[in-house]
């Protein structure tokens, strides 16, 4: 195995454009031959949307029909922290402030805009139901906040412990998977929501999706910040 | 109770790990331990049930949601599936119980247990699943949680071949996501059932399968897109090592098989097969003599997997013509893909005994290891005459079956590529194993760290998977007829 240089030979990189554009050559016909009138699931989902406890098509699908897929989905964002986590250098996952000295302009900014997105997050969360939004999307905003938090110097609560953070990050796949099981043991199978409970049920699973989803991008965030700062902020006793 | 077991068995078999797995990061690290043998308990039975109730019933679907495909998503289970849930669920049992002598209690190991059950449910995941979109979420849960496993000591070597493993991982990944893309634009389906009856052999079905292979290749680390493989099977912690060349290149592998003789047969260009089985045969000759020329016994078995991925892809050429030959090649390739696991898992784990207990792994500073870990040195010879192919090990039967196929269908330069694997394994196992039980040499002090014997579960947990991989041969028949339950229509020689 070579070396990695900062400048590859000038053959290795014409050989590369020539894979790339004989790739997207290939690809380009491809799509191209894609029929006009594209089949595909839509005149299925709007026709079983009704029982499917949401009007929104794209929760319905998420969360009902191809739950399984976001289920899956969710097991990899905390396996990816888990990873993630587990090759940092603290390997603690705490979420200490990552700016040492906050600026002052950017504090109060944040001060005033933290409540407001977990406010946002919330509606987002609401709104999936009938309408584009859905935990993703609150998760997203929620983490963001976070970030926000962390970048201004605000340190992580006194009361909040190691495991109330590894609780926040695993708290929606657990919320999750209990929900499905639960409907195994209901009489169903795996995923299938009773009719009458579907829509109570999956708010209930948005919700904790959304706390985690926020605490899974904070994480990943933190985690990842330059090795060097956290070995200087190690060595200056931040452990 | 035992109807409810029966009705959610397919389910059950994904649940169990993947219940474990958030347990054992939220509870931390004593707790870890125990979750995960728990799990790996829990999962034997539901396993054999699914293999038995497979061979009485026939083919399994779950509708997840009870929806069905194509709108929701199918567990399918027949023979293949069982087969290799079966292995995985063995291999990783015995794994388990050597990770626990091998991590012990140690603080820095604690994400082990939460990554190896996630790995563990993700594999059940992806070999149950019937839909192409939900292989591919499978396939990101498989790397995603590998990539991790092999940086875990974070020394710098470990975490180089993290890296380089994680972006061949992530662009099969993504090749494999292309095509799926093209498939549900072209034909309107993601559920293989579905798809069986719809594909067509136009420009885009042809631009998507020939992506999906490409990704799935460099996934399984078939030659030449195998750079990856040996660094990060070598220098990951030896448990970790064992479930990847055991079992994670097989799960790529299972889709590529899946999606070539079975969703999309009607649409099979002969030229494909040929490649395959020639990039194959290439694997065979070239990854044994590079695991002929290691100096550490790790990378030896590394590239000794890259040889024995090669035999799996002999699958393809003598599978296309259909027949008896066809049928051979399934169950010997399929029964490759199972003794291997056993015996390779089995060489990793009795190198990382080594390992832990001499500090070291140089070939040429292992003589008399016999004299010194008899078990540990048994275990990696038995587990050598599984990769070699000699009777009555699992391996023979595999071989014995590839080469009755290419007879059976006239091919038979593929029997000789057979016949050659066997001999320069041959030359690889004994380079090590001979002087194993040679003179002693004075290389074989206790490391410092971790003098004294090393846990007799640690010794055991391998000689057990080679006596496996070894008797594999004298009870092979009723693995065998498991495997052809409900196979694809070209293998079970059902003319449509």
């Amino acid at each position: 195995m070579g070396k990695v240089t900062a400048k590859s030979p000038i053959a290795v990189r014409v050989a590369a454009l020539a894979i790339c554009a004989g790739v997207g050559a290939l690809l380009a016909r491809a799509v191209l031959a894609i029929p006009e009138t594209e089949p595909g699931l839509a005149p299925l989902v709007d026709a079983n949307l009704a029982v499917s406890g949401v009007k929104n098509a794209v929760t319905a699908v998420l969360l009902n029909f191809r739950g399984y897929d976001t289920l899956l989905e969710i097991a990899v964002l905390v396996l990816a922290t888990i990873g993630v986590l587990s090759l940092s250098v603290t390997q603690t996952g705490t979420w200490d402030p990552i700016a040492a000295q906050a600026d002052p302009v950017l504090s109060a900014l944040a001060r005033f805009l933290a409540p407001v997105m977990i406010l946002v997050s919330g509606y987002l969360l609401w709104a999936g139901e009938h309408a584009p939004g859905g935990a993703f999307q609150a998760g997203s905003v929620l983490g963001a906040a976070g970030v926000l938090l962390a970048l201004s110097g605000y340190a992580r609560p006194i009361w909040v412990s190691r495991f109330a953070l590894r609780a926040a990050i695993s708290v929606g796949f657990v919320v999750f998977l209990a929900t499905a099981i639960g409907e195994m043991l209901a009489g169903g199978l795996l995923l299938e929501y009773p009719a009458d409970l579907a829509k109570t049920l999956m708010l209930v699973v948005e919700t904790w999706l959304t706390v985690s989803i926020g605490a899974i991008l904070i994480s990943l965030f933190i985690a990842s910040a330059s090795p060097a700062e956290e070995l200087r902020r190690r060595s200056g006793g931040g452990e | 109770m035992a109807e409810w077991i029966a009705r959610q068995l397919p389910a059950l078999v994904v649940l169990v790990p993947f219940t474990a797995a958030p347990l054992a990061y939220l509870l931390g690290t004593g707790f870890g331990r125990q979750i995960a043998l728990i799990s790996a308990l829990l999962s034997q039975p539901l396993a054999i049930l699914l293999a038995v109730t497979v061979v009485r019933e026939g083919e399994l679907r779950y509708e997840v949601g009870g929806w069905g495909g194509p709108l929701g998503i199918d567990l399918v289970v027949d023979g293949f599936t069982a087969v290799m849930v079966l292995v995985t669920t063995v291999v990783g049992l015995f794994v388990t119980v050597y990770a626990l002598g091998y991590f012990g209690n140690r603080e820095r190991y604690r994400f082990f247990w939460p990554l190896w059950l996630f790995l563990w449910g993700s594999l059940h995941a992806l070999f149950l699943s019937g839909d192409i979109f939900n292989l591919y979420v499978c396939l990101e849960l498989v790397s995603m949680s590998a990539v991790a496993l092999v940086g875990l000591t974070l020394r710098r070597e470990a975490l180089v071949a993290a890296m380089r493993y994680m972006l061949a991982a992530i662009l099969g990944s993504l090749f494999y996501l292309l095509g799926v893309a093209l498939i549900y634009g072209a034909f309107g389906s993601v559920d293989m059932q579905t798809l069986r009856e719809v594909v067509r052999s136009d420009t885009t079905g042809q631009a998507a399968l020939a992506l999906m292979t490409v990704g799935l290749v460099l996934k399984t680390a078939l030659f030449p897109l195998h750079f990856w493989l040996p660094p990060a099977h070598s220098n990951a912690p030896s448990p970790v090592s064992a479930v990847l060349s055991a079992l994670v290149v097989k799960g790529s592998f299972y889709i590529l098989v899946r999606l070539w003789v079975d969703v999309a047969e009607p649409m099979a260009f002969p030229g494909v097969s040929t490649v395959l089985g020639v990039l194959g045969s290439t694997a065979i000759i070239w990854g044994s003599i590079q695991a002929f020329r290691q100096q550490r016994l790790k990378m030896l078995v590394a590239y000794s997997t890259v040889a024995q991925i090669g035999y799996l892809f002999l699958l393809f050429p003598l599978v296309t013509g259909g027949g008896q030959a066809a049928a051979d090649a399934w169950m010997g390739g399929i029964f490759h893909a199972v003794s291997h696991a056993l015996a390779k898992s089995a060489m990793f784990l009795a190198a990382g005994t080594v390992l832990a207990r001499f500090g070291h792994d140089r070939i040429d500073g292992l003589g008399g290891l016999s004299r010194r870990a008899p078990v540990t040195a048994m275990a990696f010879g038995l587990a050598g005459v599984t990769m070699m192919g000699l009777p009555p090990s699992g391996g023979f039967v595999a071989k014995w079956q590839m080469i009755r196929a290419s007879i059976e269908s006239g091919e038979w330069w593929w029997a000789a590529v057979v016949v050659t694997g066997g001999l320069l394994a041959a030359a690889y196992v004994f380079r090590v194993v001979g002087p194993f039980f040679g003179r002693e040499v004075d290389d074989l002090d206790d490391a410092d760290l971790n003098a004294g014997p090393s846990p007799w579960t640690m010794e055991s947990a391998a000689l057990v998977l080679a006596i496996g991989a070894l008797v594999l041969g004298i009870v092979g028949q009723p693995l065998l007829d498991l495997i052809m339950v409900s196979a694809p229509a070209l293998v079970a020689g059902v003319t449509p």
